[in-house]
Formats: structure tokens, sequence, C-alpha cells
């Protein structure tokens, strides 16, 4: 069980719908794994469904109905029976990422290799496509062991937890975890002795490494967000 | 069968009188998954109304035209998921509202011109209602949410302003901030205060 979590702020946000779409896949994958924040997002739904009974009513078009009608029926996909809709790729998901939350997998390209890139030997990772256009998101993979080298972040970061565990001075993360990063906080991660760990990443801004190396390297630094 | 059993535990509430109840939104909505278009019309005179008023009280004001389409598309999306509509888990118009918060999303990421052919992920992958996804604790959910609307209007109106423009103009913390000229923590905790206030009045007792 998930010992990390968003923030209720969030998870309003996210109920809402008003949560930024690239942070929205780390909070809807935390939420498969862990049924407290679930019961929540239920549970601000009931305001939404609340609001909505108190919006002000605006009358529709007189033909409003009978045009609705028109396309339903002139519509043939339309699906009526909940068996006919199930989603046609369910099958063909990939071995490799069955276990992880549903959202991740459809992350994933099918059929086609992940792209990684080796930040350093125990570190690799792979930029994923999310269909916006303001954070980076990507998956990270430490090595059973490996280090992160000591950075601050220049924007929001989000990290989810999939798999494996990582720990920094503040705590141990292990799957499911939803830990939030914002300029200021700087960390080490270190990952589990007896496992690689795989994080799915959402970042604002790149990294900004502290020391020495990050007078070097810091400059070549950025994102893409696709 | 559920429908009955809600409707046996349902009490009047009394903060909110001239409502209809929901469980008979509940048992509509059972009729329009069996195409009852009769239904469907009752239905649609309640919530189509409703709908165009929560679109054009949007944060990107929608025009007349665009708030239509936005109530045909989510007016569709409730004809075809009506069989998957289970009023022992949410009430209808906490179930309507998902619906028109994920046409909204889709509509404003189309208006933005994001490049939303290219993504792997849609909207419903990420705001999933299906019910083989829920919790099976939301068993009082119809009587609830008449009480969640009873107690959002006796909120401090600042703590009930922050909650509505979050809910019905779909904006984020950031946004009302600056619309409202207010530090950015202080929103944040109108909008948690108040929430805290609706679960702590044990309408959200189904735990």
């Amino acid at each position: 069980m998930a010992n990390y979590h968003p923030t209720d702020n969030t998870l309003a946000e996210f109920s809402a719908g008003s949560l930024a779409w690239a942070l929205s896949i780390p909070v809807s994958a935390h939420l498969e794994l862990c049924p407290e924040c679930k019961q929540k997002v239920a549970e601000y739904n009931t305001v939404g469904g609340s609001v909505l009974q108190q919006a002000n009513p605006i009358s529709v078009k007189e033909n409003s109905f009978e045009q609705l009608m028109t396309r339903i029926k002139t519509n043939k996909q339309i699906p009526t029976n909940p068996n006919d809709d199930k989603k046609p790729d369910e099958q063909a998901l990939d071995e490799r990422t069955r276990h992880l939350p549903r959202v991740i997998q459809k992350l994933v390209p099918k059929n086609k290799p992940l792209k990684w890139s080796s930040l350093t030997p125990k570190l690799k990772s792979a930029l994923l496509t999310s269909g916006q256009n303001k954070y980076e998101v990507r998956f990270l993979k430490i090595k059973s062991g490996g280090k992160v080298a000591e950075h601050d972040h220049t924007g929001l970061e989000v990290t989810l937890v999939l798999e494996g565990s990582f720990s920094d001075a503040n705590g141990i993360y292990a799957p499911g975890d939803y830990i939030e990063q914002k300029p200021g906080e700087i960390h080490k991660p270190i990952a589990a002795q007896n496992q690689d760990c795989l994080c799915l990443l959402i970042s604002e801004g790149p990294v900004k490494l502290t020391g020495l190396i990050g007078k070097i390297v810091n400059p070549f630094l950025s994102i893409t967000p696709q | 069968m559920a429908n009955s059993v809600a409707h046996d535990e349902y009490q009047t509430p009394k903060l909110v009188p001239n409502h209809v109840r929901d469980d008979n939104w509940s048992v509509l909505l059972k009729r329009v998954s069996q195409q009852d278009e009769q239904a469907f019309a009752e239905v649609f005179a309640h919530f189509a109304p409703l709908l165009k008023g929560f679109c054009q009280s949007s944060k990107t004001f929608l025009a007349e035209e665009a708030a239509e389409e936005l109530v045909q598309e989510v007016m569709i999306k409730v004809w075809q998921k009506a069989p998957y509509f289970d009023p022992t888990r949410a009430s209808a118009s906490t179930w309507i509202f998902t619906i028109a918060r994920n046409a909204r999303i889709d509509y404003l990421r189309k208006y933005a011109k994001h490049n939303i052919n290219s993504s792997p992920v849609e909207t419903e992958d990420i705001w999933d209602e299906s019910t083989d996804n829920q919790p099976f604790v939301f068993m009082k959910q119809n009587r609830e949410e008449k009480e969640v609307a009873a107690l959002l209007s006796s909120l401090p109106s600042e703590q009930s302003r922050c909650i509505k423009k979050v809910y019905m103009e779909g904006k984020s913390h950031t946004e009302i901030a600056n619309e409202l000229q207010l530090p950015l923590g202080t929103v944040k905790s109108r909008v948690r205060l108040g929430l805290l206030k609706l679960q702590t009045h044990s309408i959200f007792s189904a735990r």
C-alpha cells in the first residue's frame, strides 16, 4: 500500500479536471494502487455532482433533443451492451508492462522498444509521449544500489514509483508512492540494493545538479515535453 | 434490488426542499440503459439546461454554439454509457458530472490545439470511472449528495466560492489565485478546509 500520496488539493483538482494533463497521469496511476485516495476522489466527485445540480440552468435550443436523437440513431457504432465495449487493444497489451497501472501501460508505445538513454552506468531514462507541451514525461530506471547525483529542481517534479524502491533523506519510496518536489528541494536518491527501481517522472523544468559537477553540466540540461 | 433499497432508506433532506430525488434519476437512467427514449427525454429536460449553465461558466467562456455542442456530446455519452451506471456507487448527477468533466477536458484540449491525435493516452484512460475500478464502499451516495449540496451552501462564502470555481469553472488553484488576487496558499487552504468540512459532517461516513 502506498505511503506517500497526492495532497487533498491535488486530488480535488484531479476530480474537477483542472489538474494539468501530464500531472494527472501519475495521480491516475496512484489511484489504481491506492484505494484510500480513490475513495477520496469519489467523494470529491460528489461535490462536483452537487455543484452541477446547483448550476444556473440555461435553456437549450428548442430542437436540441430531436437533434440529439437523430445523431444517436444515425450513429451505428453506439454500443448498447457493456460487453460490446471491451477495448480492442486489451489483449495486445505488452507483456513488459502488464503488471503496471493501466494508464502507464497506455504510455508505452505498442510493439516498439522504449528508447532508453543512459545518463550514468546506473541510471537510464526513456522519454515518453503524452500529448501535451508543458511537462516532460519519462521513465527513469535506477539500477539496484544506484545513486543519483544530488540535485535541486527548477520546476515542479512528480515521481511515481512503479517497481522496486528508492530512498532519500526524507524516506523510503515503494510502488504506488507519489512524491512531489518543488524548486529548492534538494535530494540524493538511492535505489534499494535488491532490485532495480522504475519510476515515472514528470518534470516542469530540468534538474539542477548541486556542487562542482553542476557548474559544468547544468548549462546543458533541458527538458523535452511531448 | 439496489434501487428499491436506496428508495426505502431515503429520507427527505431538511435543507434542500423542492429537489427531485436522485433515486428517481437512477430509475430513469436504468430505463435509459434499456433504450427508453421517454426516460431519456426526462433526463435531458432536467440535465441539459444544467449542463449548459455548467459549460458556460467554464474558464474558457464557451459561446452558445459550443456550449450546445458540448451538451450534446455529454448527453450522447449518457445514452451510450447508461448501462454502466450503478446507483449504488454514485448518484445520477455525480455520474453525469464526471461525464461532463471528461467532455470538457476533451474540448479544452482540442481547443488548445494540443496534438491530441498523437497522444497514446485518452481522457478516459486518466479519468477512468468504469465501475470495475471503483471501491465497494459507496452505498449511501444517493442520500449523501443532498447533504453535500446543503452543506456546500452553508460553508463560509470564501470557501464555497473557491470550491465552486474549482468544480464549476474547472479552474486550477493557481488560476483562482490569480483571478481573486490571493496568495496561492490562501486558495489552497480555503479549498482544503471547505472539502474537509464537507467530509467531517459525516456525509462521507460510508467508509
